[in-house]
């Protein structure tokens, strides 16, 4: 009878471990291996280039966002793109790429519409001369903000939800304050919501990682 | 010599042999929550070795549960696994049977 009575515990172990796997494959199927930390932080480290670029060679008190060299904006970008994408597909060889599901996709999908939307009114507002720092900072803002609080509500992410009022706050103070106002709350967004969240999610990124489970066997 | 209890074990469900290995339960359970992954990707997921997984792999695309597609991106073949509507019902009727099964326990 004891034998009996072992060999159901057994059983019952062995059936409850199959459903903890189960369990475990499927929180660790929807886990994201990527890192994308770092490409907040390459962003506001590029941004900030772009203003350092832009006013080169002119005296401090005539810095401004836009700057005075038109094309120190998009070079930096442009090879910011080619970097991140160049990083990416460097990652994407060695680790094995990142399957496909539906919530990623929503994802990148808003954060390229984001970036065509951004290229084609820069490049059209810059060309017609219509484009000046407050509009400048107000639509990096308002679009920034937007994406980073649509990707926080797929996410449940209150961090970034964070990031989207710094960039809306961001967007705003363009639009009602002088241009060093402006220029200060751009470049508080920058380092709050680019580099401090970047990092931040950069170490959650890690600790995730450390956190892996180990091997299963046939 | 008791007998028996034919009640209980003829409505006791049984689990699928080809699902119940833990390694093809684990490929499973992971491909459910994916459109398609990569053999890299599964690799790194369950820590096996690549004969093993390839095995398992193959003893599940013959099962009809997974897909494979073969191909070649920058001129560097990519195995791609996907898992069908079959393979998915599988899962499911894996799950309720051993929730079926740990309730009998469980009760008796």
């Amino acid at each position: 009878m004891n034998v009996n009575h072992e060999a159901d515990d057994l059983a019952r172990q062995e059936l409850t471990a199959r459903l903890s796997l189960i369990e475990n494959m499927i929180a660790e199927g929807r886990q994201k291996t990527e890192s994308w930390g770092w490409t907040f932080v390459l962003w506001g480290v590029a941004y900030i280039a772009a203003i350092v670029f832009s006013n080169l060679g002119a005296p401090i008190t005539e810095w401004s966002t836009w700057g005075h060299h038109t094309l120190a904006w998009p070079i930096t970008m442009i090879s910011t793109l080619v970097l991140m994408f160049g990083y990416i597909g460097l990652i994407g060889d060695k680790g094995g790429k990142q399957p496909e599901t539906t919530m990623g996709r929503a994802i990148y999908s808003m954060w390229i519409a984001m970036g065509i939307s951004m290229m084609i009114f820069f490049i059209a507002a810059g060309i017609s001369g219509r484009l000046d720092e407050h509009i400048y900072i107000a639509v990096i803002g308002a679009m920034l903000g937007t994406t980073n609080f649509a990707s926080s509500m797929i996410l449940k992410w209150r961090a970034q939800l964070f990031t989207a009022l710094v960039w809306w706050t961001a967007a705003v103070v363009a639009c009602f304050g002088s241009l060093t106002q402006s220029l200060i709350v751009f470049l508080t967004a920058i380092f709050l919501a680019q580099i401090v969240f970047g990092a931040y999610g950069m170490i959650s990124e890690r600790k995730m990682l450390a956190q892996k489970s180990g091997a299963v066997h046939a | 010599m008791p007998e028996p209890d034919t009640e209980t074990m003829t409505e006791l469900p049984e689990l699928n042999p080809v699902i119940h290995g833990k390694l093809r339960l684990a490929l499973l359970s992971l491909l459910s929550t994916v459109e398609e992954a990569e053999f890299t990707w599964l690799r790194t997921k369950t820590a096996a070795t690549d004969g093993n997984l390839g095995a398992q792999l193959q003893k599940l695309e013959e099962a009809g549960y997974v897909e494979v597609e073969k191909k070649f991106v920058l001129r560097k073949p990519q195995t791609l696994y996907r898992m069908t509507q079959a393979g998915r019902q599988a899962l499911t009727d894996y799950v309720q049977a051993l929730k079926q099964l740990l309730g009998s326990a469980i009760n008796v």
